[in-house]
């Protein structure tokens, strides 16, 4: 019951539907007419027309009905269902159309005249029922198979739209793996030092090589273990340490409980790179960074803080540029957690601004390995 | 003098090494190559001391070098320090007791704490990389580490080890200018590591007594184990009198 329109084929529209039934039900009467021409027999065609047109017409609009009101109950039915009830059903069907059918047309059969109403029907019942029933089970069937058909076209779309997904997810994670904005700027930092300071430039490019191999060591992976997101924080940090000459003073503060915790990767660099991009590096004066991870019940709870200019959307010129990186970390958020996540930027005063994720606490399924080896040489 | 061979296909990887060296007076460069067969027949000429290898050269892989260089009898083994760019041999090198694995890039500080390990190895004669892992002795107490930390690889000497600390299901291992967090119970590498060097203090730490200055206590009748840097340590009630003797010592 109640089926939605835009799935429905074509030719289940009333019109179309009852249409074909009746031009089904013309091409039997040419079939019986010209058979009983060919055996002898010379009957006006227009009986034949008429008898079979108006059962067939009869029949679509049964069927049309069925369709309508029973369509769903017919593609879900199971064998127990079919027995009690459509069997029965069809039985019924067929004796009402025979009996309005034969009252329709009081001459048939022919040269019986002045037969009695319940004769004449128990002669079409006896040579048609069958018939019609088998008409019946026939729309019976194209129904159920409307059925399948429609399930499994819904099942492929539904496959496609997943495959889709996740192959945009997939190209936004490869986005992610290191910003080229980034690494061109360290490059830059360490062609600048060259000139002014070799085993700072020595230094900075090998803290760089730290990050790549870090990130190229998570391959592909979307969730990593909280651990591995904050050691590479760290690196980063370290490196832009040296950019600021020590003038922002770093904390880190996690729960070691949150250390095997899955995150989505490289969560955190944006945000910590974001914090230097338009907070901290807006300023001369000493700033402060700090990165907290708690346990809050079921969720973990990370925040960066960062002093420098706040959030003023009026005179930052970047928030567009602010907003592609935040909005992509968002977007990866709601992907991975639906709804579960939370992810926010305010100004908590005049000079700080904290960006707070919150996401449910999940633990790899198989224990991390220990990485050191021991050694007695 | 350490006799030293530099050993990479690559000849701005050797100038690299040639030119940090030339810091260091007591190191002389007695040869350079870029293939294995001029590594084995430079090796058996200069019978060097050290031996700076590329895990990956054009010809072989230093490990098959290490193999070839153990069955010449005739020949010292010179002690290896790996540099490469590929860190997925550390364990191995490791185990055929290289002196150190330094991935490329690797800054001057990197160099020198390598050449410092070698030069504490050649003045106590332990024997350099052979081809065979060493059966691990069971008995004797863990004397370095590897592991990876922060995309580097270190071959740690436990004697720069100050304290170790516990959280949850890693250790935090602390030097004098870096901390590592390593996915160890403290109970596995306490029981690695020598008794009398090491001690538990407490439930979540060890420290290094060669770096303990005192020992205060508490007002509450706990005691803190103060470190030559500084740092402040709580103990446990039970391990104070053990510390005191060992200290005393």
């Amino acid at each position: 019951m109640g089926r939605s329109s835009k799935n429905e084929p074509v030719f289940m529209q009333p019109a179309i539907f009852i249409t074909t039934s009746v031009l089904v039900g013309l091409l039997f009467a040419l079939q019986e007419w010209m058979s009983l021409r060919h055996m002898g027999y010379h009957v006006h065609p227009v009986i034949f027309f008429e008898c079979w047109g108006f059962q067939f017409l009869v029949w679509g609009a049964i069927c049309w009905l069925l369709w309508r009101f029973f369509g769903s109950q017919i593609q879900r039915a199971n064998i127990q269902t079919i027995l009690t009830v459509f069997l029965p059903l069809s039985v019924v069907i067929s004796l009402a159309q025979q009996m309005l059918w034969v009252l329709i047309f009081p001459n048939l059969p022919l040269n019986h005249p002045e037969t009695s109403y319940w004769r004449r029907l128990s002669i079409y019942i006896y040579a048609e029922l069958l018939n019609n029933m088998l008409i019946f089970w026939c729309a019976f069937l194209l129904f159920r198979g409307i059925g399948y058909y429609q399930r499994y076209r819904e099942h492929e779309d539904a496959k496609s739209a997943l495959e889709v997904q996740l192959a945009n997810a997939q190209l936004a994670a490869m986005r992610m793996q290191l910003n080229p904005h980034f690494l061109f700027n360290a490059m830059n930092s360490i062609s600048s030092l060259m000139r002014s300071d070799v085993e700072a430039a020595d230094d900075m490019l090998e803290q760089l090589s730290c990050l790549l191999r870090m990130s190229l060591e998570r391959g592909e992976a979307q969730l990593i273990a909280l651990r591995e997101e904050i050691e590479f924080t760290e690196m980063y940090l370290a490196m832009q340490g040296r950019r600021y000459a020590g003038r922002v003073e770093q904390t880190m503060r996690v729960d070691a409980e949150l250390y095997d915790a899955l995150v989505p990767s490289m969560l955190l660099q944006p945000i910590v790179e974001n914090a230097y991009v338009h907070g901290l590096s807006k300023t001369e004066a000493p700033g402060m960074l700090v990165l907290e991870g708690r346990r809050n019940g079921p969720q973990m709870r990370l925040t960066v803080t960062n002093s420098g200019i706040g959030l003023n959307p009026r005179t930052d010129r970047d928030t567009d540029r602010r907003g592609v990186g935040l909005r992509n970390i968002q977007k990866r958020l709601e992907l991975h957690y639906g709804g579960d996540s939370h992810f926010d930027i305010t100004q908590i005063d005049a000079r700080h601004v904290q960006v707070t994720i919150v996401l449910p606490l999940h633990y790899p399924a198989n224990e991390t390995r220990p990485i050191a080896r021991f050694g007695t040489q | 003098m350490i006799r030293t061979v530099l050993a990479d296909d690559e000849v701005l990887a050797r100038q690299k090494l040639r030119q940090l060296l030339t810091e260091n007076e007591d190191v002389e460069i007695v040869g350079e190559c870029a293939s294995a067969r001029e590594i084995l027949e430079l090796v058996e000429l200069t019978t060097p001391d050290l031996l700076f290898l590329d895990i990956r050269m054009s010809d072989s892989d230093g490990f098959e070098i290490i193999d070839a260089l153990s069955a010449n009898a005739n020949s010292k083994r010179p002690q290896v320090i790996f540099v490469t760019a590929d860190d997925k041999f550390a364990a191995r090198a490791f185990d055929i007791h290289a002196v150190d694995y330094l991935l490329k890039p690797f800054t001057m500080e990197r160099l020198q704490a390598a050449l410092r390990r070698a030069r504490e190895r050649l003045a106590s004669g332990i024997a350099g990389a052979n081809g065979q892992s060493v059966m691990r002795e069971p008995h004797r107490y863990t004397t370095r580490m590897v592991f990876k930390s922060r995309g580097r690889i270190l071959f740690l000497p436990v004697s720069d080890i100050r304290w170790i600390e516990a959280e949850e299901n890693y250790v935090r291992i602390c030097t004098a200018t870096e901390s590592h967090l390593l996915r160890e119970t403290i109970g596995r590498v306490e029981s690695r590591l020598d008794p009398q060097i090491f001690l538990r203090v407490h439930r979540s730490a060890i420290v290094n007594l060669h770096y303990v200055r005192e020992v205060i206590n508490e007002a509450d009748g706990d005691a803190t184990v103060m470190l030559m840097s500084g740092e402040k340590i709580r103990m446990s009630r039970s391990y104070r009198s053990r510390i005191r003797k060992l200290i005393s010592a």
